[in-house]
């Protein structure tokens, strides 16, 4: 009996530092910044608005300019990457592949490097006279360069561009883990049955990484949704604000202009808000209903 | 069992509170005496600073400063952190902050900095540096650079196309396109180099009516019915559509235009001066001429680009700071020589002017007075407060300028811009 007690006592105790370090560190600040989010003005003379900032945010054309880039990226940007992540590890997956470390670590790699590097070398590959450009010049693919840098529409794909390329391997490593794990006499019974590769791919391989499927969707949602350094690094948020994300316009807030943290505070919220209503979504289209 | 619990919390616990409790509240000079300032670029202001230092020194044997060289845009939001934790810990003692920049810091932060004017004369600078300075009868920063521009010409270019200097001397915007779509015509070389993304041209232009993006009271948003404001977004978008202009994205290809010679010319506060002459190949082929204003009455042809003071912060060691920086940038002559003679700076402190280091003609730019001749433009800088919202108005402007570019009104971009920055300026 004593010793149970105690071992249950060491179990709180161990809890105990974390969750005091969660509240410290995690809660408090969101509690704060909840609170700041009440408050407007500049710099240190904030005072008591209530939910003026929030009104006042659906009436800021560039936050809901930011908004709307946002999502336009998620709804495009994460289908993409997802698919292509599968697509990939499907391939490294094959038993008779030869050079599969190569091509595994090719494809993971730049996940490993700095946000801050690649998008200043995307934006150099990708500027008017970058090697990109070149490139597509010299098969005559286009007749003049695209102006990455400086188009609304292309400027949007770039970021679309840059992000897939950063973050595909990633995503496909949590694939590539799941699929290790399916039994391989699955296949084997499916292609018994006479099922082409397409079919065990439709049917065996994607209700197999359902889970994976789900959680790689929430977490690269989450991520586009935080969006910042490569908006920031390769156009500035630029053309105009064509690029602009919701966390670089929290930046501008805070930083770029006259500080107003708590109307500042209070576009961080919306991030918070729809975070939530997508990972509900997902969970709801994803996830197993019992 | 139990002891061992003991000595884990008590440790712990002792951890935490010491970390609490590290360094107190004393800052840096309390605890050394040593006095810290932050400042961005290596060749220029930590250089200029360097210099005043050793200055100071033959005065005050004990005196010790250290700068600490960081971006400006770290400075900016450490400073926004720091100052907004209400901690001045980790702050430093001096901070140089860029003109544009001060007013918000000055209002946003209203005790966060030590008012100097018993420390030197502000009327002994620029007269156009004061506005951007001082906040509220106080005066709390110390000029520093001018950011008096120019319009750096490539003459070998203007002879091909059968120009002279003098033709683009003294010009408005407007009859430089002109002449920019006949030089390209002829040399098939574009004018200048812009980066929409990032047009800091807006501002220049915009100055040389005396204007700016808010009213003299540094709040009121003054876009829509303001003449300055719509010319310089035309003439902008102009210089582009007339295909006069090479499209540069960062700092870099912006250098690299000038450098590798495909611009004719560069409109540009007069720090770009060791830029354009890091290219030795071009000496001899660059000369100056007084920037190019708007279309719209009363305005002149100088402006300013930039340029920076320094603050002394509200902390221990603020007297200290305040005599250093009274001593050297705000009344030492002879360090504003150096200033010339060393880093290439022009300060804006007007009795040092005369000097000689001011007189010396430049090789590079065929044997032209340059100095003497930004000095000549500065006086005529029409003084402008740039008010709290510089960059907060320069974005929402780029954003309408973007939508007038693919086929807005201009007068209906501009009122949307007055809106906008009505609605996110009035707090």
């Amino acid at each position: 009996m004593k010793l149970a007690s105690n071992k249950s006592l060491i179990g709180w105790f161990f809890i105990l530092i974390a969750v005091i370090f969660i509240t410290l560190f995690y809660f408090y600040p969101m509690l704060q910044a909840l609170i700041l989010s009440f408050r407007s003005g500049m710099g240190v003379n904030l005072e008591f608005v209530g939910l003026d900032n929030y009104i006042r945010l659906f009436n800021d054309p560039v936050a809901l300019t930011a908004i709307r880039n946002t999502f336009i990226y998620l709804i495009i940007q994460v289908p993409i990457m997802i698919l292509l992540a599968m697509f990939f590890s499907v391939l490294l997956n094959n038993p008779n592949l030869k050079f599969k470390g190569f091509f595994r670590t090719a494809i993971f790699l730049p996940a490993v490097i700095s946000l801050v590097a690649y998008s200043v070398i995307f934006k150099y590959l990708f500027s008017t006279d970058g090697i990109v450009n070149k490139f597509l010049l010299n098969l005559s693919v286009i007749s003049e360069p695209i102006e990455w840098l400086m188009d609304p529409f292309w400027a949007k794909v770039l970021i679309i561009i840059a992000i897939t390329w950063r973050w595909t391997g990633y995503n496909m490593i949590f694939y590539l883990a799941a699929l290790q794990n399916v039994d391989k006499s699955v296949y084997e019974a499916a292609r018994i049955d006479g099922a082409n590769s397409f079919q065990q791919f439709f049917y065996i391989t994607i209700p197999m990484l359902k889970p994976i499927i789900l959680f790689t969707a929430i977490t690269s949602t989450i991520g586009t949704l935080q969006l910042f350094d490569e908006p920031m690094n390769i156009t500035r948020g630029g053309p105009g604000n064509e690029t602009l994300t919701i966390s670089q316009y929290i930046y501008n807030l805070s930083f770029e202009y006259t500080p107003d943290f708590g109307y500042a505070a209070a576009v961080s919220f919306v991030i918070v808000i729809l975070t939530v209503i997508f990972s509900m979504i997902q969970f709801r289209l994803g996830g197993d209903r019992k | 069992m139990k002891k061992w619990l003991t000595v884990i919390t008590v440790g712990l616990l002792t951890l935490i509170l010491s970390a609490c409790s590290l360094g107190a509240d004393k800052n840096t000079y309390e605890e050394t005496g040593v006095l810290t300032a932050w400042a961005w670029d290596p060749l220029f202001n930590v250089a200029a600073l360097e210099l005043a230092k050793d200055y100071y020194i033959e005065e005050d044997e004990s005196f010790e400063l250290e700068i600490i060289e960081n971006g400006q845009k770290d400075i900016v939001q450490r400073l926004n952190t720091g100052l907004s934790s209400g901690t001045m810990k980790g702050m430093p003692n001096i901070v140089l902050i860029e003109d544009y920049r001060a007013q918000s810091f000055l209002q946003a932060y209203p005790d966060a900095f030590y008012d100097l004017s018993d420390y030197f004369n502000i009327d002994d600078f620029a007269d156009y540096k004061k506005a951007p300075t001082s906040f509220d009868g106080g005066q709390f920063g110390v000029p520093f650079d001018t950011g008096v521009t120019g319009l750096y010409l490539r003459t070998d270019y203007l002879e091909e196309a059968g120009y002279t200097p003098e033709d683009l001397t003294n010009i408005t915007w407007d009859e430089f396109i002109e002449i920019g779509k006949d030089i390209k015509e002829k040399t098939g070389k574009l004018m200048i180099s812009i980066n929409p993304n990032d047009p800091d041209h807006l501002r220049h232009m915009i100055q040389t009516a005396g204007v700016w993006f808010t009213e003299e009271d540094g709040r009121t948003v003054n876009i829509s019915e303001n003449e300055a404001v719509r010319e310089a977004v035309r003439t902008y978008t102009a210089l582009q559509e007339e295909g006069i202009a090479h499209i540069n994205t960062d700092w870099s290809s912006r250098v690299a235009a000038f450098q590798s010679g495909e611009v004719v010319s560069v409109a540009v506060g007069n720090w770009m001066t060791p830029s354009i002459k890091a290219e030795e190949s071009q000496a001899g082929k660059w000369t100056i001429v007084p920037i190019p204003r708007l279309s719209v009455d009363g305005a002149v042809n100088a402006s300013n680009l930039g340029g920076s003071s320094f603050y002394v912060l509200n902390i221990p060691g603020k007297e200290k700071a305040a005599e250093f920086l009274a001593s050297t940038f705000g009344s030492n002559v002879d360090l504003y020589q150096d200033f010339v003679t060393e880093i290439g700076a022009i300060g804006t402190y007007l009795p040092a002017l005369d000097g000689e280091a001011f007189k010396k003609s430049d090789d590079f730019f065929g044997g032209q007075k340059i100095i003497a001749d930004f000095i000549t433009w500065m006086e005529d800088i029409p003084s402008v407060n740039y008010g709290m919202h510089t960059y907060a108005s320069m974005d929402i402007l780029i954003g309408e300028m973007q939508k007038y570019k693919s086929g807005k009104e201009l007068d209906d971009a501009l009122i949307d811009a007055q809106k906008q920055a009505e609605g996110r300026l009035s707090n």
